[in-house]
C-alpha cells in the first residue's frame, strides 16, 4: 500500500462511487482546509471531521483510555491494535462505544465497537492496515456522555524483506476460529479471541488486467450470551485481512454465547461456544 | 502490491549480479581530515558490528584510542549456523577471534561484559569494576531475548527447548536433539512477530533440518509455526521446499493459528492462540527479542526494547555521544542483518571520526544482501540499499530485489556460491579470518 493520498482518489473510477469513496473526497478536502479556522488550538486529529461530528464541541479526556500499537512497524497489511480503557462497566458506569481512525489512510474508519456491561472490560485488540506513516486515533465515549481519546503516530515503512501472495483460498473463505476459555469466574471478564478467513477486498486494487477488484468485506461482528448483547461491531475495510478481534466477556452463570459475522454480500457466519461459570 | 512484486522480481537480476560481484569489503576511502580526529573511543560487542567499527576505526584514523569490550575470547557468528544444524558445516569453521584486531591494527581488547554505562560521566563500567572513560561511545551489543513474552519460555525452558538465536551452547544442543530424534519424529520450530534477528533465519533454519532429516531421517515432519501471515523471501522459500523436499516442511501462518502463546518445554508442547495443541520431539522456539541489555543500561533503547537512532550517523536519539549500531537499533526498513552491521559499523565510524575533527558527517548509504540456502546448493537471495530521506531511513525506490522464481538448478548453485563467498569474504573483512570451510 504505497502512493499518497491524492493519487490514489485519481486512480478509482467515476463511475462507482461508492459511499466510502464519496467520504475519502470529502475527507481529503477537511483535512486540507481544515487548518486555521476558530478550532485552530485543537491538535489536527480533533480538526478531521468524522471525529469532530462525533465530538460535537466536546472536549475528550486523555486519561483513562490506552492506545497501543508499535510505533514502527515493517508490514502496513497488518498492524496490532489494542486498546483498553479503564471503567467500572456497569449499568450505571460504562463504556458505550470504542471508535478507531487511521487519520492518513484513503477512508479514516477502521472500527467501531459497542460494549455493554456484560464485557466487564471495555478492550478490543484487532489487525489493521495502515497505508502510510499517519496517526491513529481512538475515541470512546461513556454512559455518562463523556468522550475519552487517545492517540499515536505510526512510522511504516515498506520493507523488501516481505513480499506478499495476494491470492486467496476460496475454500476457506468465512471460516471462523473462536478460543473461549474453558471456564470464567462469576462475574469476572475473561478475553474471547475470533478470527474470520477473508481477504477484506478494500476496492482500491487493480486485477492481473487493470480492472478494479470492487470492495467485499465482511462489515459486522456480533456476540450474544444468551441473547444478550456483548459487544457488536462494525468493520472496515482498513480492517486487515482475515479479522481478528479479541474482546472480554464477563458472564453472571454459564450459558452460550452466541458469535456471528456478516459480509457486505449479506452472508453470514455463525458459530457458538459454551461458556462456563464455576 | 501484485505490481511492484513483479517489478521487483525484474530488478532482482540485476541486483544480484551486484552483489555476487562486489566483494569491495574493505573499499572504504579514508577522508582527508582523518589524521585529525583525535579521542577515545570505546566500542561494546565484538560481534558483526562492533569488531568492524573497531577494526576501521582504527584503520583510518590510527592515532585514535580504541578500546572493544567483549567478555567472549572467541566469537561464534550466526550466520551458517543452520548449516552446522544441517550437518554440512563443522561448528569450529564459524569461530573467529581478536588476534588480528589486536595485533595488527592496535585495538585494546578487553574481555569483559559491560556492566553499565554512565553517559554523563562519560564512562562505562565492567564486570571486574574496571572503568573506561570515552568521548565516544559505539554499542553493538546484539540481541537479548525477551523471557517474559511466552508463556512458559523462560531461560531454564531453553535448556529443552532450545532457541539457538544465539549461538553457542544452544546451537550444540539442538543440533545433538536433532541427531537423537527417531525417524518419523516431529521438529517444530516456533517463529516470532517482526522485528527480530534475520528476518529468513527461521525459513533457512527448517531447511537445513529438512536437509538433515531428509538423508538421515527421511520420515520426519518439519512444522513451522509462525507468528506472522508473510515472511521474507516466502515465494521461494516454499518453491524450495517443495521442490527439494515435497510435503516434509508445512508452514502455519498467524491466520492458521500459527501463533504460538504458550510453551510448555517439559511435555515439549505448544500451544497456539486459538487454543491447538503440538506435541514436538524437538522444540526450538525463537522468542520475540530485544537489544541487548547493555542498551537499557546506557538509556539508547524505547519502550519498544530497541534503540531508535538518528538516520544519518546512528547516534542515538536519546543519549548523545551514544552511538548504537547493528540489531540493537530500531533502524526499519533495514533487516537486523550481520551484513547490516558491517556496513552499519563503517557508515557510523565515518560519522564518529567527522565529529571528533569538527568536520560534517559524510552523507552515508548501505546495502545489504540475506542469502538462505534451501540445500548447500540451492541458494536465494534477498537484496536492498538504503538511504535518508526526509530524515528518516528508505529502501532506495527501485532498488530491492529478490532471486526470480522458477530459476534455473545452474542459477541456484551459483547463489548457493555467492553466500559461501559472502561469508568468507565478510569473517575476513570483519576478524581478519582466513576462510576455511
Ligand atoms: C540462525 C541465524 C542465521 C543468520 N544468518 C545470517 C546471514 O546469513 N547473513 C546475515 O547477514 N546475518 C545473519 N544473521 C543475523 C546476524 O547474526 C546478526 O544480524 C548479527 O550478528 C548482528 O550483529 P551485532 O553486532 O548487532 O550483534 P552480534 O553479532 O550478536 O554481536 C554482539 C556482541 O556483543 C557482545 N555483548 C553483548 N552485550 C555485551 C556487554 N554488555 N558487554 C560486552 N559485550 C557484549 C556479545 O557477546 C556479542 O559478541 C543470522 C542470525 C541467526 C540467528
Amino acid at each position: 500500500m504505497t502512493g499518497n493520498r491524492s493519487r490514489r482518489r485519481d486512480r478509482v473510477p467515476g463511475a462507482r462511487l461508492s459511499f466510502g469513496r464519496v467520504v475519502v473526497a470529502t475527507m481529503v478536502s477537511v483535512l486540507l482546509l481544515g487548518a486555521g479556522n476558530a478550532t485552530a488550538a485543537r491538535a489536527p486529529w480533533e480538526r478531521v471531521e468524522v471525529i469532530q461530528e462525533l465530538l460535537n464541541g466536546a472536549e475528550p479526556q486523555r486519561d483513562a483510555i490506552q492506545l497501543d500499537l508499535p510505533a514502527v512497524t515493517q508490514d502496513g497489511s497488518s498492524v496490532a491494535v489494542t486498546v483498553d480503557i479503564e471503567s467500572p462497566m456497569t449499568q450505571d458506569d460504562h463504556v458505550e462505544r470504542l471508535y478507531l481512525f487511521a487519520l492518513g489512510n484513503p477512508s479514516p474508519e477502521l472500527l467501531e465497537v459497542r460494549f455493554t456491561p456484560l464485557s466487564g472490560r471495555a478492550g478490543i485488540s484487532t489487525r489493521i492496515r495502515l497505508d502510510s506513516s499517519q496517526t491513529v486515533v481512538a475515541l470512546a465515549r461513556t454512559s455518562d456522555g463523556d468522550w475519552l481519546a487517545d492517540v499515536r503516530d505510526v512510522r511504516v515503512t515498506v520493507s523488501g524483506c516481505l513480499s506478499r501472495d495476494d491470492t486467496y483460498a476460496s475454500e476457506d473463505l468465512m471460516q471462523t476460529r473462536v478460543r473461549v476459555p474453558p471456564n470464567f469466574e462469576r462475574g469476572e471478564s475473561a478475553e474471547v479471541r475470533t478470527l474470520i478467513q477473508h481477504p477484506m477486498e478494500t476496492g482500491l486494487r487493480t486485477d492481473a488486467s487493470d480492472r478494479p477488484i470492487p470492495e467485499n468485506i465482511v462489515r459486522s461482528f456480533e456476540a450474544h450470551l444468551d441473547g444478550a448483547p456483548v459487544v457488536t461491531a462494525r468493520l472496515h475495510r482498513a480492517i486487515a485481512a482475515n479479522p481478528f478481534l479479541l474482546f472480554h466477556v464477563a458472564p453472571e452463570r454459564s450459558g452460550e454465547l452466541s458469535l456471528s459475522w456478516e459480509e457486505d454480500t449479506g452472508d453470514k457466519a455463525q458459530v457458538t461456544a459454551a461458556v462456563r461459570v464455576d | 502490491m501484485k505490481l511492484s512484486k513483479s517489478i521487483s522480481r525484474r530488478e532482482s537480476l540485476k541486483w544480484i549480479g551486484v552483489a555476487g560481484l562486489s566483494a569491495a569489503f574493505g573499499a572504504y576511502v579514508r577522508p582527508a581530515w582523518a589524521g585529525s580526529a583525535n579521542g577515545r573511543v570505546v566500542v561494546v560487542g565484538g560481534g558483526f558490528g562492533g569488531a568492524t567499527a573497531a577494526k576501521y576505526l582504527k584503520r583510518l584514523a590510527p592515532s585514535l584510542d580504541v578500546t572493544l569490550i567483549e567478555p567472549q575470547t572467541r566469537y561464534i557468528t550466526c550466520p551458517f549456523t543452520n548449516l552446522y544444524l544441517g550437518g554440512v558445516r563443522a561448528f569450529e569453521t564459524l569461530w573467529h577471534d581478536y588476534t588480528e584486531l589486536r595485533e595488527v591494527y592496535g585495538v585494546r581488547v578487553v574481555h569483559q561484559l559491560a556492566e553499565d554505562v554512565d553517559a554523563d560521566r562519560r564512562v562505562v563500567k565492567l564486570a571486574d569494576g574496571e572503568v573506561l572513560t570515552w568521548d565516544r561511545l559505539i554499542l553493538s551489543p546484539g540481541i537479548d531475548l525477551r523471557w517474559d513474552a511466552l508463556e512458559g519460555y523462560d531461560e531454564s525452558a531453553s535448556e529443552r527447548a532450545p532457541h539457538a538465536w544465539k549461538p553457542g551452547a544452544q546451537s550444540r544442543l539442538l543440533r545433538q536433539q536433532l541427531e537423537a530424534m527417531e525417524d518419523g519424529g516431529t521438529f517444530i520450530l516456533v517463529a516470532p512477530d517482526n522485528p527480530y534477528r534475520c528476518p529468513p533465519g527461521p525459513y533457512e533454519r527448517v531447511s537445513m533440518v529438512a536437509h538433515y532429516c531428509k538423508t538421515h531421517k527421511p520420515r520426519s515432519k518439519i512444522l513451522l509455526l509462525d507468528s506472522k501471515d508473510a515472511f521474507s523471501k516466502q515465494d521461494l522459500f516454499t518453491e524450495g521446499w517443495k521442490a527439494n523436499y515435497g510435503d516434509m516442511i508445512e508452514w502455519v501462518g498467524r491466520s492458521q493459528d500459527g501463533r504460538v502463546l504458550r510453551v510448555d518445554a517439559d511435555r515439549l508442547e505448544v500451544e497456539t492462540e486459538f487454543g491447538t495443541v503440538h506435541k514436538a520431539d524437538v522444540l526450538n522456539v525463537v522468542p520475540p527479542q530485544k537489544a541487548g541489555i547493555i542498551a537499557d543500561r546506557a538509556g539508547v533503547s524505547d519502550a519498544s526494547g530497541w534503540a531508535p537512532i538518528k538516520a544519518r550517523t546512528f547516534e542515538s536519539r536519546q543519549v548523545p555521544g551514544v552511538y548504537v549500531i547493528g540489531d540493537a537499533t530500531e533502524a526499519a526498513p533495514m533487516p537486523k542483518s550481520g551484513f547490516l552491521a558491517n556496513v552499519q559499523a563503517k557508515m557510523t565510524v565515518q560519522a564518529v571520526m567527522a565529529d571528533l575533527a569538527g568536520q560534517p558527517a559524510p552523507e552515508p548509504s548501505w546495502a545489504n544482501t540475506c542469502y538462505s540456502l534451501i540445500t548447500p546448493e540451492w541458494g536465494i537471495t534477498v537484496a536492498g540499499v538504503y538511504e535518508v530521506y526526509d530524515d528518516v531511513l528508505r529502501e532506495v525506490p527501485g532498488s530491492g530485489g529478490v532471486s526470480p522464481l522458477d530459476a534455473s538448478a545452474v542459477f541456484r548453485r551459483q547463489e548457493a556460491d555467492f553466500a559461501r563467498g559472502w561469508y568468507a569474504g565478510i569473517a575476513q573483512d570483519v576478524w581478519g579470518t582466513r576462510s576455511s570451510s
